[in-house]
């Protein structure tokens, strides 16, 4: 495991490398953060509330995605489709390191920088907003909350791998990575609640495995849903995990079949 | 060179770079539908926010419509003019900015419009149509109110222009480009709707330090009516002020440049 360990920590240099592309990066979540927030501060009076959500709620779900995202979505598995195209996975294959372990440990040490940064980011905006902040104290909730985060992870994890295993069979890597995470974040929950939705679209959206991204463990994490939502909620996305899972090993062998170095 | 010269070299340029990403039909139309749905999925957000709402910081849902459709018509035109600034840093590194150098063209040009985006030309017609279709639900739209609306999308793309020198500026300095220039298009993007949805002194900032408020919401405001004539001449004067001295660091940028990667 050392080895795996060694790769998130080198993840963390290659990050600092270009520090002012560093610095840009991390004020591109400010302002995207910022953005949202006041839109919707604007959008709910101070007393009052829209599609079930007053202030507080509301602002907490936005702040809370801004957190959730930077654990979930950031990745470096990115890079995977690429490095098929050009014939780097060569290179992997024949040093004794599992491929898709060195991904997973690239994309820890990532995770990791991230939620430093938006913890720290967070609180600096806390104290200049002061929002009126939903804090979930209650056990029963942050419980779950914690195991949909770590689902998630992984649901993110299978998702960027198949996007990346698009190089075995085609050039073209970016563009369907490009619309898929247009409509990912779309479906996750990232523009609003999922659940202020017509009904029949929520109820397809819930089977989906998008909402269990963002959307589910902020629910979750707000208090508003039953326990027996939460159980269905965290089965739907034990079930993702592992069909992706499979789907993505299944995808690899026959990439592996079809892989020719080409580009080396 | 005269400017027909110019721009018969920029129309091959495009030409070339049209035919580039046209190579890979299925990238192209991933490409475009991804842009379309990034479109449908904020106006949805938009609707379903005005259907509940009624009104966002006193603006009616067509006019919010308005704002994000000339958001996108603004964004979409700098995008499809200026992408050649995506592939600069690539040119610093791998030392390609040399040879551009030397060519008989300016380098500034050649960095800026070295070949357009034809993937966003649905988009920017697509703008255009919501533009139009939100307007004529406004109303109270006068001749004067489009004149000036015209000519502060104008102004706004030079702001956009000043923008995409100083990331140049930037790049040939530091080889570091890709996410200041996301930067900016973040930045633009807090103008998907008005500026006064914003608290000061942050409205204040992205108004006319960051002048995303001139970019998008004045020429927006413009039309319906309700920016002064303060508004108007304040807005070119800092789209004038922004390009001089993003020429101003262009030129101190080349000045410094080192070409370590030839």
């Amino acid at each position: 495991m050392k080895k795996y360990f060694l790769v998130a920590k080198n993840t963390w240099d290659e990050m600092l490398t270009y520090r002012l592309n560093f610095t840009m990066w991390r004020l591109r979540g400010i302002i995207s953060l910022v953005s949202i927030y006041f839109l919707w501060l604007a959008v709910i009076p101070n007393n009052g509330s829209v599609f079930g959500y007053n202030r507080s709620l509301i602002l907490t779900y936005i702040l809370g995605s801004s957190l959730v995202n930077s654990i979930i979505v950031s990745s470096r598995s990115y890079i995977i489709g690429d490095e098929i195209n050009q014939g780097n996975l060569s290179n992997f294959l024949i040093r004794p390191i599992n491929y898709l372990m060195y991904w997973f440990a690239k994309d820890l040490g990532d995770k990791a920088m991230n939620i430093l940064f938006s913890i720290f980011e967070l609180l600096i905006l806390f104290l200049i907003l002061r929002p009126p902040f939903f804090l979930q104290t209650n056990i029963s909730y942050l419980i779950p909350f914690f195991i949909s985060i770590f689902l998630a992870l992984f649901l993110n994890f299978f998702f960027n791998l198949l996007l990346g295993f698009i190089g075995f069979w085609s050039p073209e890597v970016w563009a369907p990575r490009f619309i898929f995470f247009m409509i990912e974040s779309f479906l996750a929950g990232a523009y609003f609640p999922l659940d202020i939705l017509p009904k029949p679209i929520f109820a397809v959206f819930q089977l989906l495995p998008f909402g269990y991204s963002l959307y589910f463990p902020l629910k979750v994490y707000l208090g508003q849903l039953s326990l027996t939502q939460i159980y269905f909620g965290l089965l739907i996305s034990i079930v993702w995990v592992f069909g992706l899972l499979l789907i993505a090993q299944f995808v690899w062998t026959k990439g592996l079949k079809v892989y020719t170095a080409w580009g080396k | 060179m005269s400017i027909s010269k110019y721009l018969k070299v920029w129309s091959i340029m495009t030409f070339y770079t049209a035919q580039i990403a046209l190579q890979s039909r299925f990238g192209a139309v991933m490409f475009i539908i991804g842009k379309l749905l990034r479109f449908s999925f904020f106006l949805f957000f938009l609707l379903i926010l005005g259907f509940k709402t009624k009104a966002i910081a006193g603006y009616s849902l067509w006019q919010m419509i308005f704002f994000f459709a000339t958001f996108n018509l603004i964004d979409t035109l700098a995008q499809f003019f200026l992408r050649e600034v995506y592939r600069f840093r690539t040119y610093v590194v791998n030392g390609f900015l040399d040879f551009i150098l030397t060519k008989p063209f300016p380098p500034l040009l050649r960095s800026l419009f070295g070949g357009s985006d034809i993937l966003d030309v649905p988009l920017i017609f697509i703008s255009i149509a919501f533009v139009i279709i939100a307007a004529s639900h406004i109303g109270q739209i006068t001749l004067f109110g489009i004149l000036i609306y015209n000519l502060l999308i104008f102004n706004a793309f030079f702001i956009a222009l000043a923008f995409h020198i100083f990331v140049l500026s930037v790049g040939v300095l530091t080889t570091e480009i890709d996410n200041t220039l996301f930067l900016y298009r973040d930045l633009t993007q807090m103008g998907r709707i008005p500026v006064d949805v914003y608290q000061e002194p942050l409205r204040g900032l992205i108004t006319f330090f960051i002048p995303v408020g001139i970019m998008i919401t004045f020429p927006a405001k413009a039309l319906m009516g309700a920016l002064s004539l303060e508004g108007i001449f304040i807005s070119f004067l800092i789209g004038g002020l922004l390009f001089y001295f993003s020429l101003k660091l262009w030129h101190f940028a080349l000045k410094h440049y080192a070409s370590v990667s030839s």
